[in-house]
């Protein structure tokens, strides 16, 4: 019993761990453009169909599919900003978040189109599991968790460190205080678009090692991205990373309690008591607006 | 032909029936609803399952629209004290739910199989022609709601939505309660969303969580930001277009030769997701915009 415990709690780190990077792109976005940018999910299974075509269709080995797939989502991000969003700056945010469901159905039919909808997996090399006692704990799995914690940190470095993350953090703050200052609030944009739908399609590929890929993919994993951003406190990309590790546990546990067909309920079940009881998140120092 | 015509009819009555719903809680209040198809879902099977057990139309009716009003209470509840945004993920969220409700409780849904045979109200008074009656009764359905609601948008009442849509913070100082009105705006659009999945299940009959799926909420976003937000006949004719737009995308088949079914299907999905995208992006007004409402002597 405490060994099947222990066998959820490693599977929920796995998959807090690729939670935590859409999380953050979500809460980046959020924090810059100020609207729940639905198209992440498109974002997520873009990445991943991207890596598809370079690694089962086009041979690449895994670290030069996963680096182009990275630049390849993050200028699609950049792309997508430019063509939808770029025209709606200033307009109500609400309205933009409509437009981005709508967006999220363009990107996902044109990978059905292309893919169909069949399930697809990686062409990888399958490794023997690792053991400890009755547990296991997958060769992919740790390459999933290491790729994700890398990452995360880095981004964060990043954001804490850099005149990018300074000035991410300053637009984010107050936009017209920023472009007062000197500050190109549009090359923040860009940035920001890059780094969001990079981090996205990564997950995707992370999601797409540890089970398959589909079109639908990135929508079956977005109210868990949603919940680990509201749980850390919507907009604070740092705070993310703790949410998402809380949402993939508390999703992989309850499975003891609940059954696996509910699993995506979850993170919708979190999301609506941490709005009722903390909006403001869990890990946030700031009050919720 | 005139068999395809009064189906057509009949859709386009159920979109716009869904429409006017959106209306009251987009148009008149400001509030995002993308989880329009899980209110939908409620209604259809409510009723559905009502008139299984032997509950006369009317009944089952009344209490789809009062199942989907309660859940449009809950779902508003939880959310309408923080910002929009919460509303706009909360929403998206309820959908999923309860299509994954209606997967996975068989034993009061039929799972994936859904329902079938659903009974059609007054079915056996007609030896032919049910249909066009059963469309005739839905247009004036259509037409009694278009007429409450505008006279629920020019009264007073509606005339609190709209502050409360432009400005919460002046609506509140001048005394009025927002959270209370945007409940109430909100749970009325929901209970709409039930009557039009409740005729919608007595016409087809059949029911499954396959048909309430997230595109039917982005369908009628379409219907009423092409018609114009905020005017209830804007939402109606938002309703013809966007049938028309879909019925016209079925023969792309003829055009385009050699396309497998499902490459279709996405094409079609693609061009519903532009027809919104490039809407909102060029032509958020609509083709009918919102008129000022002057007091009238």
């Amino acid at each position: 019993m405490f060994e099947q415990f222990l066998q959820f709690v490693i599977n929920g780190v796995v998959s807090g761990g690729i939670l935590a990077l859409p999380a953050t792109a979500f809460s980046l976005l959020y924090g810059i453009l100020n609207f729940p940018n639905f198209a992440i999910s498109a974002y997520i299974t873009a990445g991943a169909f991207l890596f598809y075509a370079l690694n089962a269709t086009l041979h690449l080995p895994f670290w030069a599919a996963l680096s182009c797939a990275f630049v390849l989502s993050g200028f699609m991000g950049v792309g997508v900003d430019r063509a939808v969003f770029k025209p709606m700056r200033g307009r109500r945010h609400l309205t933009l978040a409509i437009a981005s469901i709508g967006l999220s159905f363009i990107m996902e039919n044109i990978v059905r189109f292309i893919w169909g909808n069949e399930l697809r997996s990686f062409d990888l090399p399958v490794a023997r599991a690792l053991k400890f006692g009755a547990m296991r704990v997958g060769k992919e799995q740790l390459l999933i968790l290491l790729t994700a914690v890398g990452i995360t940190i880095i981004v964060q470095a990043l954001l804490r460190g850099t005149r990018l993350g300074k000035a991410m953090r300053a637009v984010a703050d107050n936009p017209m205080l920023a472009s007062v200052k000197g500050l190109d609030s549009e090359q923040v944009i860009r940035r920001t678009s890059f780094i969001g739908a990079a981090l996205a399609g990564v997950s995707g590929i992370m999601v797409g090692v540890d089970t398959i890929v589909e079109p639908l993919m990135g929508f079956k994993l977005v109210f868990s991205v949603f919940a680990a951003a509201i749980l850390g406190g919507i907009g604070n990309a740092a705070a993310a990373v703790s949410g998402a590790f809380c949402v993939g546990l508390a999703e992989e546990v309850s499975l003891i309690w609940i059954p696996a067909t509910y699993k995506s309920a979850v993170g919708f079940g979190m999301i609506v008591v941490v709005l009722l009881l903390k909006p403001s998140g869990l890990f946030n120092r700031q009050t919720a607006r | 032909m005139l068999s395809y015509l009064v189906a057509i009819l009949t859709f386009v009555f159920i979109y716009a029936i869904l429409a006017l719903g959106l209306n009251v809680q987009w148009g008149f209040a400001g509030l995002v609803n993308l989880g329009h198809v899980g209110f939908f879902a409620v209604g259809a099977y409510t009723s559905a399952i009502l008139a299984k057990l032997g509950v006369p139309f009317p009944w089952s009716l009344t209490a789809a629209v009062c199942l989907a009003g309660l859940f449009g209470i809950l779902v508003a509840l939880s959310t309408l004290r923080l910002r929009e945004d919460f509303l706009a993920i909360v929403t998206l969220g309820f959908s999923e739910i309860v299509r994954l409700f209606l997967l996975n409780e068989s034993w009061l849904t039929g799972g994936a199989n859904g329902i079938t045979a659903i009974p059609r109200p007054l079915r056996s008074l007609f030896e032919q022609g049910y249909d066009v009656f059963y469309a005739g009764v839905l247009g004036i359905v259509l037409v009694l709601l278009y007429l409450f609601l505008e006279r629920v948008r020019l009264s007073p009442y509606g005339r609190v939505l709209r502050a409360v849509r432009e400005d919460e913070v002046v609506a509140a100082v001048a005394g009025k309660n927002v959270f209370q009105f945007k409940v109430q705006a909100f749970a009325l659009g929901a209970a709409i969303a039930g009557l039009a999945g409740a005729f919608y299940g007595h016409y087809l009959t059949f029911i499954a969580p396959e048909i309430f799926v997230p595109l039917v909420t982005v369908n009628v976003w379409v219907a009423l930001i092409v018609g114009g937000g905020g005017n209830n006949k804007g939402a109606v004719v938002g309703a013809f277009i966007l049938m028309g737009f879909l019925e016209s995308t079925r023969f792309l088949k003829d055009f385009i030769p050699m396309v497998s079914d499902f490459r279709l299907a996405a094409i079609r999905e693609i061009l519903v997701g532009l027809f919104l995208v490039v809407l909102i992006i060029y032509k958020q007004e609509g083709l009918l915009p919102e008129k000022p409402v002057t007091d009238r002597p």
